[in-house]
């Protein structure tokens, strides 16, 4: 029997189909159907100055909105061939890290929803408010932020405001421990995370998994050893875990926060005086830049006349996260109820993965999903 | 008798239905907000649970995509009288930054289905958005409930 979820669904948060062929409660495998979303970004940025194209940028994404401004600003200061000031480097990991926390409790949120611990999904989103707080303190809102320009950051962290920050992070590192151990020690929590939704290194690697997903099955990659802040300026290690199931994959979002309340700590305590913005020419050319997304590697490639955009691509975490899902870890789930959680560990972002449109042959439009005719059925 | 009777029923369980039609889910993120402790959207009696068969009220997050042109109002008509729809954010009122030449949405949402409410802002703040529920919802849909049809 196909069982189909959504794409308006109690379950789901965002339009999304999900396809389950069962056998009484087992589902034998799944398929993922999207394109509700699509709302032709890239086609809108083309032909607009890189100073609107930011702005854009930022609204690929309403939850980790702000590592796409982040990334397409580096893209054109490459470019340029120019590195901003180090006051302005240091605060975008800043708020790159502050985001990442707050992405990470409400994947976690959305998880311990899925699988009906209500308590957790209450604590989580009690947690995650306070740092929306430090969020709004320091760049002016709490969602999009347009905080980040080409050049640096729009305005400098009064000195007062970065206290408040530190003071903020100190208070959840004190109460953190306690919410994690809820999970890691609790007994049910765990008999339904555990061995459930598993995907091997090698299945990772062949779907191409990124992010906390690939990280959990043991693919030890995280884009921001090579970036240049994080490489000359920080001490902190990449999590990773070996299992693979849906405990791995909470467990190595609640690790990462843990990781980046230290860097914050280090980046508040070690933050350089001086500018927070300069003045770069952009030159006529092309330049690919990558990220690491709460989700996952996020690339731009970009090429501009020096004025306007001449073409832009966008390539996000979650289109792979939610193909790897759909491929590999929903195949022979026990039950439906399992299915969705594993759905919902992975963190899947809708809005992230939809910005293409392919024309066929009669030239209607058609929007591309790259599973919509790929049928993942035994 | 039985309509203040029904009156009281209805303006004390709200039942909400989150529809994302194309936004950038940044609106989407401050209704999930809207149900943290600080908050609490269920001391009003409000009740977020995305079924469009249950719902009382409908959220609208975004601009309309190619894909909602028909299911907006295939949705609409599912959700059972009276219901009240209210559109969060900048894109259902105008399409914000992707209503420009080349994109793929048909903002506003008005033209597809009627709008009781209006809250702008790219995302409005949750306090923005319970505000609005509250000001709208209760009154609202004792109102259409006491008018025959």
């Amino acid at each position: 029997m196909i069982l189909p979820i959504g794409p308006i669904h109690p379950a789901l948060k965002e339009p999304v189909r999900l396809k389950l062929k069962t056998e009484g409660e087992r589902v034998i495998s799944a398929e993922i159907d999207y394109g509700y979303v699509h709302r032709g970004i890239e086609r809108v940025m083309e032909g607009k100055t890189w100073q609107k194209g930011i702005f854009l940028s930022e609204r690929v994404c309403g939850i980790c909105s702000y590592i796409h401004t982040q990334t397409f600003a580096e893209t054109f200061e490459k470019i340029a061939g120019e590195r901003v000031p180090l006051r302005a480097q240091y605060l975008r990991s800043l708020t790159n890290e502050l985001d990442r926390i707050q992405s990470h409790f409400i994947a976690n949120s959305t998880y311990f929803k899925a699988i009906e611990h209500e308590t957790l999904f209450m604590y989580m989103l009690h947690l995650r408010e306070p740092v929306m707080d430090a969020i709004e303190l320091l760049t002016g809102n709490r969602v999009n932020m347009g905080w980040n320009v080409v050049g640096g950051v729009r305005m400098d962290a009064e000195e007062k405001h970065l206290n408040s920050i530190h003071q903020i992070i100190t208070n959840l590192e004190a109460e953190y421990d306690k919410y994690v151990e809820m999970f890691d020690e609790g007994p049910l929590v765990g008999l339904r995370s555990k061995d459930v939704g598993k995907m091997s290194r090698e299945d990772a690697i062949k779907g191409r998994a990124v992010g906390p997903i690939g990280r959990a099955s043991g693919l030890k990659h995280d884009v921001r050893e090579n970036h240049h802040t994080y490489q000359d300026e920080f001490d902190w290690k990449v999590i990773w875990r070996k299992e693979g199931d849906n405990y791995a994959r909470t467990m190595n979002r609640f690790d990462e926060i843990t990781e980046s309340i230290k860097i914050i700590k280090q980046i508040i305590e070690n933050i350089p005086p001086g500018d927070v913005r300069k003045k770069i020419n952009i030159p006529a050319g092309y330049a690919d830049w990558r990220n690491e997304a709460p989700r996952g590697e996020v690339t731009y490639m970009a090429e501009t006349n020096g004025n306007l955009i001449k073409k832009i691509s966008i390539r996000t975490p979650s289109i792979m996260n939610i193909d790897v899902c759909g491929k590999y870890m929903l195949q022979d789930v026990a039950t439906v109820a399992d299915a969705v959680a594993t759905y919902a560990s992975v963190d899947p972002c809708v809005a992230c993965t939809e910005r293409v449109v392919i024309l066929n042959e009669k030239g209607e439009k058609q929007v591309f999903d790259g599973l919509h005719k790929v049928k993942y059925l035994k | 008798m039985l309509d203040a009777l029904k009156d009281v029923v209805r303006k004390s369980s709200i039942h909400v239905c989150l529809i994302n039609t194309g936004g950038c889910n940044g609106c989407d993120i401050e209704v999930v907000a809207l149900l943290s402790p600080r908050y609490d959207l269920e001391q009003y009696g409000i009740y977020v649970h995305n079924n469009p068969r249950e719902a009382d009220v409908i959220l609208v997050t975004g601009p309309v995509t190619e894909q909602w042109k028909k299911n907006l109002q295939r949705i609409y008509a599912k959700a059972p009288e009276p219901k009240v729809v209210v559109a969060i954010g900048n894109c259902p009122l105008t399409g914000d930054v992707f209503n420009q030449e080349g994109c793929s949405v048909y903002a506003p949402v008005s033209d597809f289905i009627p709008v009781d409410a209006e809250i702008p802002g790219c995302p409005p703040r949750p306090s923005e958005i319970l505000a609005a529920i509250l000001a709208v919802g209760p009154d609202a849909i004792a109102a259409k409930g006491r008018k025959k049809p």
